[in-house]
């Protein structure tokens, strides 16, 4: 790996992938058969990624059709384009859906840092350091993912309420920071035991602590792995609508998820085309998050547990 | 993290695990008919609906705060689901809303527990005098006035005229008519629209069509005392009825049915022109004619001429309540005094919450409204009705997702309409117990 | 095989000199994680414990009612039916989209040209996963005039409408977690591009078959991937909520056939004003989950390599 320090001893059959260039072929049949083949899997992936991708671009469609023909005729189809949806659902609740963009972002850099600082410390002990009541520990820490949101909001929101915090970002923020998000730790645990133990005894020798091991070692060589946290933390904060709709009441303070629901209620007709149009405009700042991110995301795990 | 503060947050984690037994302890010690304050006030108001509702809502609010310069009201608006999660949380944390948009379903829930204000204590700030004394008791129970009735709707048969112009059907009297006649006018239309066009929307996922059904066999689906009546073999008919409707091709397949029944009003089969008739609430008829872009038409149900009691009855579209614990009794009566009886405030509100139920109102409002809109308001005051139903009891607010899964076991014929009768008695009735 | 051998030198365990030398320095590691517990998760997941035998309407104080919602699940019909659905959408979902990620994973790992377009359109599913916009657009495909229908139609096969017929709605719920594989996928991904070449060579030229090579190396190496994976999306179908809520309109249905065990609870908490035996479904239900785990956990020293 490149992001590996030089005096890294190469005990694990990991070191034996070098850089891309080293990377696996593909299995060399004859070249006209290999052409076939090769033409035949993308066929067969794209129409996958079109099975795939059809709700996605229904909805893309439907965005950009009048809001009363939209059931009236589906199909993908489109006879004239509207961009009213677009701007009449960016301005149809009581602030501009830029508002809610605004306050799902804060809300989401929020969490990624909070996970980010958190979840690294609470890993790395879980990981690395050997304590009274590990496994006990870790098992805690998992069970208290296991327990539906929904019977535990209320006390919840009673413990906030009485801090002053509902309406506040604190509710969905704070929880991040005090690494509550288990998935993350899991996640991490996962990857620093894939890093070599032959290092850190290096830096205890030299007299290093944990505190310094963590952060001159351990931190720089997991930075894939805080990648991975920071993106697909993004990803679900920015889709999570339920403490949001719980914690945040005034509409100053909704976020994204939340706005989108206030679009559509069972009982009257829905703006549709402008619930389309504005989950089309939320898509594309994860969409982004993603694509900007994957090159990370894909190292940060191969750095995980490939071995 | 210093030891105080430590100390101090764990204390209050030590609050919460009390937080249930202590929370209903410190409601309560408002008096609703104290005078304004002179202090600015703040009051929360919420309510449930979709874009255009927050929008008309909005400068409503911006309305009373020009006419009230010291009340600030914050508006928080939710769909349907989320509200009622959002609602039961706040309440729950001693922290609801002042002012409570309330639907039938749920009043009882929530009054009976005391979680709501008796309105009779504030009528120093909220005059009702313009209520029919029939719209008012939908909103009171044992004579305590927990919610005052914001629109009124009558559950009726829409019909869309172009469809039975299409294939020559001709237009009943719903005068005189029976539910005979629906089931041949039906297959009419199901039998010229070649498997494409049904001729009704099977109903029976909500209580309205329920109830309409019960009241002209004389039964009511709860007595006064808020316990389950209706007799099963009345039911069973009723479900008779729809599976017949369903087996004869007059209604579309059972999944069919049960697919548009769970979507929103705009997939229905009627908004989609995929059905003739179906039932809804008169007052739904102007997002139904939007959806479809068809002609429509509000009909008497059937069978009202031939019952000794005509079914038909006003249903409160819903309810403005106030907290019984909120801090602002006196300011927040005087809001929805606005909301129920000012004009300027009911110009922009129009039928969004259903045909006002302030009689004052509903006048002023006519000449503005639009063509859908009168439609449905000459409906409402034409149709004959009798005294209304009790409101749904205390642990029964579960009764539509009840009703809408035995529904569903006779439509896919997984029950019989006797047995699901007999189960849905004993299922509504244990929840009304338990609570 | 040389990749054999190569495993069985990863799995020399680490030295332990002393027992619990690292007491304070985790103590200062875990310093966050334990305030939080303390301070947010611990009261409220005690309180719904406690909850757990009380009846509970969320407007009254609750009353203690000893193990009554306990004898209450004994009878509870519609609990055995919403245990029935999870348990088999956990059971047929989780294998079937895991299989899904990990089989794409293998194809595109192949030195595809185009592999970033694929990975992003076969991930995006997953970001729309949970949104509002899901009981509609499901609706377009699975509905009574949705694609699958009109392609049946096109073959002569009369459809129906897949999300409301109580025989195949369940169907449609797997398939719409099994669409949205694209985040475990991205997962195996990168787990198999970290093995190494070599060891297949080696193996090709030993004469393994394909079959041979993926079971005696891609498994074990990719191994403690896949048990991340296994782990964490069989917690996840377990509180499956959101698809079926958006897809049933919050109902379960048709005919309780959709009812995951959260959805069930999360009725009787906020719809039926139960809250106290709606905490008592959460408990059972995190007991159910952590068994699953546990036996995950224990399942894993056969089969998962670690080198730590």
């Amino acid at each position: 790996m490149t992001d590996r320090p030089d005096r890294r001893p190469p005990p694990t059959a990991r070191t034996a992938v070098g850089g891309p260039a080293r990377r696996r072929r593909a299995r060399r049949p004859g070249a006209v058969g290999g052409l076939v083949r090769r033409t035949a899997t993308h066929v067969g992936l794209v129409l996958l990624a079109l099975v795939m991708l059809y709700p996605v671009l229904w909805m893309v469609v439907s965005s950009l059709r009048p809001n009363d023909t939209i059931f009236r005729d589906s199909g993908l189809l489109l006879t004239d384009l509207r961009t009213s949806n677009y701007t009449d659902g960016w301005d149809a609740l009581a602030a501009p859906f830029g508002h809610y963009l605004v306050n799902s972002a804060i809300v989401v850099a929020g969490c990624i840092i909070g996970n980010l600082v958190s979840c690294a410390l609470a890993a790395y002990a879980f990981a690395r350091l050997d304590f009274a009541g590990r496994r006990w520990w870790f098992a805690i820490m998992l069970g208290t993912i296991m327990l539906p949101i929904h019977v535990i909001i209320v006390p919840q929101y009673v413990l906030f309420s009485q801090l002053g915090w509902v309406n506040t970002f604190l509710p969905l923020v704070v929880p991040k920071m005090l690494a509550t998000d288990a998935f993350f730790v899991f996640l991490m645990v996962q990857f620093i035991r894939g890093l070599p133990r032959e290092l850190d005894e290096a830096a205890r020798i030299d007299g290093c602590g944990h505190p310094r091991i963590f952060l001159r070692i351990v931190l720089p060589l997991m930075t894939p792995a805080l990648a991975t946290t920071a993106i697909f933390t993004f990803i679900w904060t920015w889709n999570d609508f339920f403490s949001q709709l719980i914690y945040l009441t005034d509409p100053q303070m909704y976020t994204v998820p939340v706005a989108l629901r206030s679009f559509v209620d069972s009982t009257v007709a829905t703006s549709w085309g402008s619930m389309f149009a504005m989950s089309v405009v939320s898509l594309i700042p994860v969409f982004l998050a993603f694509l900007l991110g994957q090159r990370y995301l894909i190292r940060g795990i191969a750095t995980t547990g490939g071995k | 993290m210093p030891p105080h503060l430590t100390r101090r947050a764990a204390l209050v984690a030590l609050v919460s695990l009390t937080a249930g037994t202590a929370l209903a302890a410190c409601g309560g010690g408002s008096d609703a008919s104290q005078d304004l304050s002179d202090e600015p006030v703040t009051l929360r108001f919420t309510w449930w609906g979709s874009d255009a509702r927050h929008e008309r809502t909005r400068r409503v609010i911006e309305l009373f705060q020009k006419a009230h310069p010291t009340i600030t009201v914050t508006g928080e608006f939710k769909e349907w689901n989320g509200y009622w999660d959002s609602l039961a949380t706040t309440v729950a944390a001693n922290d609801a809303p002042d002012v409570i948009q309330m639907d039938e379903l749920y009043l009882a829930s929530y009054a009976e527990r005391g979680a709501l204000l008796d309105l009779g204590t504030a009528r120093r700030h909220l005059t009702t005098a313009d209520f029919d004394a029939d719209a008012l008791a939908t909103g009171a129970i044992d004579g305590k006035q927990y919610g005052l009735p914001v629109g009124l709707a009558i559950y009726s048969v829409v019909v869309n005229t172009d469809l039975l112009t299409r294939y020559g059907v001709a237009l009943p009297d719903d005068a005189t008519w029976t539910w005979e006649d629906l089931t041949r006018l039906g297959a009419q239309v199901s039998r010229a629209g070649g498997g494409t066009v049904t001729g009704v929307q099977a109903w029976g996922f909500d209580t309205g069509g329920l109830t309409l059904w019960a009241r002209q066999a004389g039964a009511a689906l709860y007595d006064d005392a808020g316990d389950v009546a209706i007799p099963p073999q009345v039911l069973a008919g009723y479900w008779q009825y729809l599976a017949d409707l369903t087996r004869q091709g007059i209604a579309p397949p059972a999944s069919v049915t049960v697919e548009r029944a769970s979507g929103a009003l705009d997939q229905s089969g009627l908004a989609t022109n995929a059905s003739a008739f179906a039932t809804w609430w008169n007052t739904q008829l102007t997002s139904l004619a939007t959806a479809s872009g068809s002609q429509l038409r509000l009909l008497r149900f059937p069978g009202e001429a031939q019952s000794a009691t005509p079914g038909a009855y006003y249903k409160p579209s819903m309810f403005w309540s106030v907290s019984a614990r909120s801090r602002h009794p006196a300011e927040a009566a005087l809001f929805v005094d606005f909301l129920a009886n000012n004009e300027e405030a009911a110009a922009i509100l129009q039928t969004d919450r259903g045909v006002p139920a302030n009689t004052k109102i509903r006048n002023a409002i006519a000449g503005q409204l639009s063509p859908t809109d009168r439609a449905a308001l000459e409906y409402l005051d034409s149709v004959p009705v009798t005294a209304p139903p009790r409101v749904t009891p205390k642990g029964a607010s579960g009764v539509e997702a009840i009703l809408k899964r035995y529904t569903e076991q006779v439509l896919f014929g997984r029950t019989t309409p006797e047995q699901a009768a007999k189960d849905f008695i004993a299922e509504l009735q244990r929840e009304i117990d338990a609570a | 095989m040389s990749a054999l051998g190569e495993l069985r030198r990863l799995r020399a365990p680490g030295a332990r000199t002393r027992r619990h030398r690292d007491n304070r320095a985790a103590f200062l590691f875990l310093s966050p994680w334990f305030a939080g517990l303390l301070l947010i998760t611990a009261g409220p997941i005690a309180v719904s414990f406690l909850l757990g035998f009380t009846d509970y309407n969320l407007i009254q104080p609750p009353a203690f009612t000893g193990l009554d919602n306990v004898t209450r699940m004994l009878s509870d019909e519609r609990l055995h039916q919403s245990l029935g659905v999870t348990v088999t959408y956990v059971l047929v979902s989780v294998p079937l989209q895991l299989a899904c990620a990990l089989g794409l994973a293998m194809l595109l790992d192949r030195g595809l040209r185009g592999l970033a377009f694929y990975r992003s359109a076969f991930y995006l599913p997953s970001l729309l996963g949970s949104s509002v916009a899901i009981a509609v657009l499901w609706r377009q495909i699975f509905g009574a005039d949705g694609l699958v229908n009109q392609l049946l139609d096109v073959v002569g096969v009369a459809g129906r409408g897949w999300i409301s017929d109580p025989g195949t709605a369940l169907s449609t719920l797997v398939v719409l977690n099994v669409w949205t594989f694209g985040a475990p996928m991205v997962i195996f991904l990168a787990g198999l591009r970290q093995i190494p070449v070599m060891y297949y060579e080696a193996a090709a030229v030993d004469g393994a078959s394909r079959w041979t090579q993926f079971r005696r190396i891609t498994v074990p190496l990719l191994s403690p991937i896949i048990f991340f994976n296994l782990v964490l999306q069989i917690i996840h179908a377990f509180q499956s909520f959101t698809q079926a809520f958006v897809v049933s309109g919050g109902s379960g249905g048709p005919s309780d056939s959709t009812l995951f065990a959260t959805l069930y609870l999360y009725q009787r908490g906020f719809n039926n004003f139960d809250m106290g035996y709606a905490s008592a479904l959460a408990w059972l239900l995190l007991a159910i989950i952590a068994v699953f785990t546990a036996v995950n956990f224990w399942a894993a020293k056969y089969w998962v390599f670690y080198d730590d």
